[in-house]
């Protein structure tokens, strides 16, 4: 099953990984199982990208479409607006009325859901494999134009407002530290806002910026459309040119400059949390940039350092020195190492008590961190890390009725336009030598890379004190 | 016991929308109401079975079933003990959590560093999980390492070291998980829940006090691993792709030498039914987080499938009633759910909501009445039909991958169901009748039966609770 780790930090694209040529040859891994994905790729005229992968295994698909816009874009006036307009996407289009879509899904014995992530909105349907139809239908028919009211926005602020609530406002540890990392350690007001919003902000909200976002933003030719599981593809595809095939391409506008300034001085702040009674900590460096080799040997530093009970924080942190029970983290907390494009942090975080200073802990920290910048791992601890990636990754691919797969499929296509890249993913990781997690290890795990956030209990006056910044 | 949040983890699902059926807008649908489209019907579905398995029992009592499934190259490893919660002495409850940790911390001729390093070289982490009545032990494996496992997973259950010297530092854990977990509205709900109808039954407390847990001795841990542990009391599923005899040959020779231990003691509570309003102070929250609800039939009961398709009409489906009047009509909450929560041959329904605190009473309200709604005339056809197909295509993906198949098999085995139970499972969901839900409702989602627990601001709620506190029958 599942590590204990909420996220299995995993590996990385590296198209850079030529730059590797002549390392040595890694060993276990290159085991071939012979395990490949079938991709079938390609663009529809109103250059909407189609990924197809056929599975028999269980009779059932997996239909995901992604648009390119993330909470890292959104209005800077409108804090949450993306995650509230994903929400708008249920409440109507040109053939289901409010909630009709979702009726739709379940009543044809299927699941979906919508995600807002830094760098897309996505929906999914989970379904029997007969259904596969009915479900491009509805996609096609809310990619068609929305169609909402001023009641339907008004009950979604309600209900978001609810959401942001009972996820960080009403709960200890809420928002820490994927939604509050961000703002302390980023400097670029893409990456550094608050991505949930301002209850404010999500107040104000009004049904034409709904209307303008969706036209700016949900077009064919800025979205990527992917069908996994037990399908035909010759004819998902006559289906999704029938269904997709009319809707109207639109002028995107470029993705803003979203590039963080080099950090050169280690960053401290502290949150008061009036719901905590345990402090709390978390460390966040700076990853090397997307599909260089770097970025890939992070990857597997991320398995070595954090996945897993043999992982070295959990050694140091947790089975040595006992100051938590449990070491979290990852690549991107809010999703994987995959599924975004921007710049992005890795994050630990602990609980621990009230009688260990956090510069102790952070000692500790340090000492891993130093012994992986002074001398290169060996080859079995780089085997073990390769085993757990190779692992890791067909459990993603195994996840959650195909949705797993999809997402892979889906942001490849999105970002990289080739999500072929699902059968590379291993040899790509195999490129990745001792000398080279060393380096990365220098240039990146260095103390003015981080910043360190610690999470202070405060004696509540009131559990609705709102967690401020100091 | 203690299932408090490992932090961080569940938040990922922030923004995770729960959406549900609800009335048609009918200013926006008026522009197109002549040419509305009607989606496509879709083929007829495609045929399934639960993938075959194979069931055998080793001399020792062990039991394993087999699984072959999927073409992605990894195993999944489950050994299910009959050795929980239920199982501990009154003065030392949380001794099954501490002892499940202490399995990880190495065998006779492991350190606990090589353990994980062992399970880590196979691309997995030894995985330990207690609950009311079993301790779990699992591990997904790259399918060439899946006969390694097998003797790994042995030696851990039949030659744990258990060592003081990691005591204090489990205890440590564990006291600042609970610690935590108090501090959640969600799970003080729950545990004031669980002891309203549990009482002193090993059910009713989710949360060990700090007084036995640092009463624990390593003895206490070594004993009960000596009195609850055995192949008699075990299950061993392997699910995925590897090699039947080799994996037959390995599992009888690595757990062969495990004893049979001592029979499950059944202890199997009586929940109390009756009308109780407690609430939790939480001053200043924005929020309240309601859980109500009481005992149902347990998974024995010739209801248990019936009751299923009840439940996901009244609250337990995005499209279903109560979430659909509280959400997306009110606005009230985010993410509202009922369910029926089950332990051995012991089940009870409940509905759990964070609302907003000056909705509390509303929020109440609105849930009885829905409740009462179905008391009081069946559902339509056309809305029981559309529950009977989500619940029908949910069966096909709860049967989708290496664990969820697990997950079912065990869930036969663990409440003792007939061989037959997920094969005419489908078929049971869709012969239930609109008259027989609405019976079904009336007969045990009775509100004056209720138990109510309110985590919230009382300065601000106190009033808005008056109808439904104890002694007032709720409405």
């Amino acid at each position: 099953m599942k590590s204990r780790f909420g996220v299995r930090g995993v590996l990385a694209m590296a198209l850079g990984a030529g730059l590797l040529v002549g390392a040595p040859s890694p060993i276990a891994a290159a085991e071939d199982d012979g395990f490949h994905v079938p991709v079938e790729y390609y663009k529809l005229p109103n250059g909407l990208r189609v990924t197809l992968s056929p599975d028999h295994n269980s009779p059932t698909i997996c239909l995901a479409v992604y648009y390119r816009i993330g909470f890292r874009i959104e209005p800077r006036d409108r804090t949450g607006f993306a995650h509230l307009f994903e929400h708008m996407m249920f409440q109507g289009s040109r053939n289901l009325g409010k909630m009709e879509f979702i009726k739709l899904v379940q009543q044809n014995g299927g699941v979906l859901n919508g995600s807002t992530r830094f760098d897309f909105t996505n929906y999914f349907e989970i379904l029997p494999a007969n259904k596969l139809e009915t479900a491009l239908w509805a996609e096609a028919d809310r990619m068609s134009g929305l169609a909402v009211t001023e009641e339907n926005l008004k009950n979604q602020q309600g209900v978001v407002g609810n959401e942001v609530k009972v996820n960080v406002l009403n709960r200890p540890y809420g928002g820490f530290p994927w939604l509050d990392m961000p703002q302390y350690a980023n400097t670029n007001w893409y990456n550094a806002h608050n991505f949930y919003g301002d209850l404010k902000d999500i107040e104000s909200a009004k049904l034409d910026e709904v209307q303008s976002f969706f036209k700016t933003y949900y077009a064919p030719n800025n979205a990527s459309l992917v069908v996994v599981g037990d399908f035909e593809p010759a004819q998902a595809r006559q289906w999704i040119a029938k269904y997709f095939g009319g809707i109207k391409a639109e002028d995107v506008p470029p993705i803003p400059d979203l590039t963080e300034p080099k950090q050169e001085h280690e960053k401290r702040a502290t949150k008061m949390d009036p719901l905590a009674k345990k402090p709390a900590l978390a460390i966040a460096y700076h990853m090397p940039e997307r599909n260089t080799p770097e970025y890939y040997a992070m990857g597997l530093l991320s398995e070595l350092l954090l996945d897993g009970d043999d992982s070295l924080l959990h050694q140091e942190l947790v089975q040595k020195k006992g100051f938590t029970g449990n070491v979290s983290g990852g690549i991107n907390l809010l999703g994987t190492p995959w599924n975004y494009s921007g710049p992005m942090l890795f994050i630990a975080n602990l609980v621990y008590d009230s009688s260990t200073p956090p510069d102790t802990i952070l000692q500790s920290i340090d000492g891993v961190m130093d012994s992986l910048r002074t001398k290169p791992v060996d080859q079995k601890t780089l085997d073990r890390m390769l085993v757990k990636g190779r692992s890791a990754i067909y459990d993603t691919i195994g996840s959650a009725g195909g949705f797993g797969l999809a997402d892979l499929l889906a942001s490849f296509a999105l970002f990289d336009d080739n999500p072929a890249r699902v059968n590379s993913i291993i040899q790509d990781y195999e490129k990745v030598t001792p000398a080279l997690i060393q380096k990365t290890a220098q240039e990146y795990l260095r103390p003015e890379n981080r910043t360190i956030l610690l999470l202070q209990p405060q004696q509540a006056q009131s559990a609705a004190a709102a967690p401020a910044k100091q | 016991m203690i299932r408090m949040m490992k932090n961080g983890s569940a938040l990922r699902k922030a923004v995770l929308l729960l959406a549900t059926a609800g009335l048609a807008c009918l200013m926006c649908l008026a522009l197109h109401a002549q040419e509305k489209e009607t989606p496509p019907a879709g083929g007829p579905p495609k045929p399934f079975t639960i993938p075959a398995h194979e069931t055998y029992t080793l001399p020792n009592g062990l039991k394993v079933t087999l699984v072959p499934y999927g073409n992605i190259p990894k195993a999944t490893l489950v050994l299910a003990i009959r050795a929980g919660n239920i199982n501990e002495p009154s003065q030392i409850r949380g001794i099954a959590d501490i002892t499940g940790e202490l399995l990880k911390e190495g065998t006779a001729s492991l350190s606990a560093r090589e353990l994980a390093e062992a399970a880590a070289n196979m691309g997995s982490s030894l995985g330990v999980q207690v609950d009311e009545d079993e301790t779990t032990l699992d591990m997904d494996v790259l399918s060439e390492d899946a006969p390694a496992a097998v003797k790994l997973l042995a030696d851990v259950i039949e030659h744990p070291k258990l060592p003081e010297s990691e005591l204090p530092r489990l205890k440590a854990t564990m006291l600042r998980r609970i610690a935590v977990a108090k501090t959640q509205p969600g799970l003080l709900a729950e545990a004031r829940f669980r002891k309203i109808l549990y009482g002193d039954h090993p059910y009713g407390e989710i949360l060990p006090a700090e007084d036995d847990v640092n009463r624990m001795t390593i003895e206490d841990a070594r004993k009960f691993y000596a009195a609850n542990f055995g192949a008699g009391r075990a299950h061993l599923y392997v699910a995925g792709k590897f090699h039947s005899a080799e994996m037959k040959k390995g599992i009888a020779a690595a757990f062969a030498s495990w004893p049979r231990g001592s029979a499950v003691v059944e202890n199997i509570p009586k929940p109390k039914a009756e009308h109780v309003l407690q609430t939790i102070d939480r001053p200043g929250a924005p929020q309240s987080t309601i859980y109500l609800g009481l005992p149902v039939p347990n998974a024995t009961d010739p209801n248990t499938v019936p009751l299923v398709v009840m439940n996901a009409l009244l609250g337990g489906s995005f499209g279903s009633r109560i979430t659909t009047n509280i959400r997306e009509q009110k606005g009230y909450t985010y993410s509202p759910f009922s369910q029926i929560s089950r332990r051995y041959h012991d089940a009870y329904w409940a509905e759990v909501a964070d609302v907003t605190t000056a909705h509390t009473g509303d929020s109440l309200k609105e849930i009885f009445a829905e409740i009462h709604r179905l008391q009081n005339a069946p559902p339509s056809a056309e809305e029981l039909r559309g529950i009977q197909n989500y619940l029908s295509g949910l069966f096909l993906i709860q049967n989708s991958t290496r664990n969820a198949l697990i997950g079912q098999l065990r869930f036969v085995d663990f409440q003792g169901l007939p061989e037959d139970y997920l094969k005419t499972y489908v078929q049971k969901i869709n012969a239930v009748t609109p008259v027989e839900v609405q019976k079904l409702a009336a007969q045990y989602i009775k509100p004056e039966k209720m138990s109510i627990v309110v985590v919230g601001d009382s300065a601000k709620i106190a009033e808005q609770l008056v109808p439904y506190s104890s002694g007032v029958a709720a409405k």
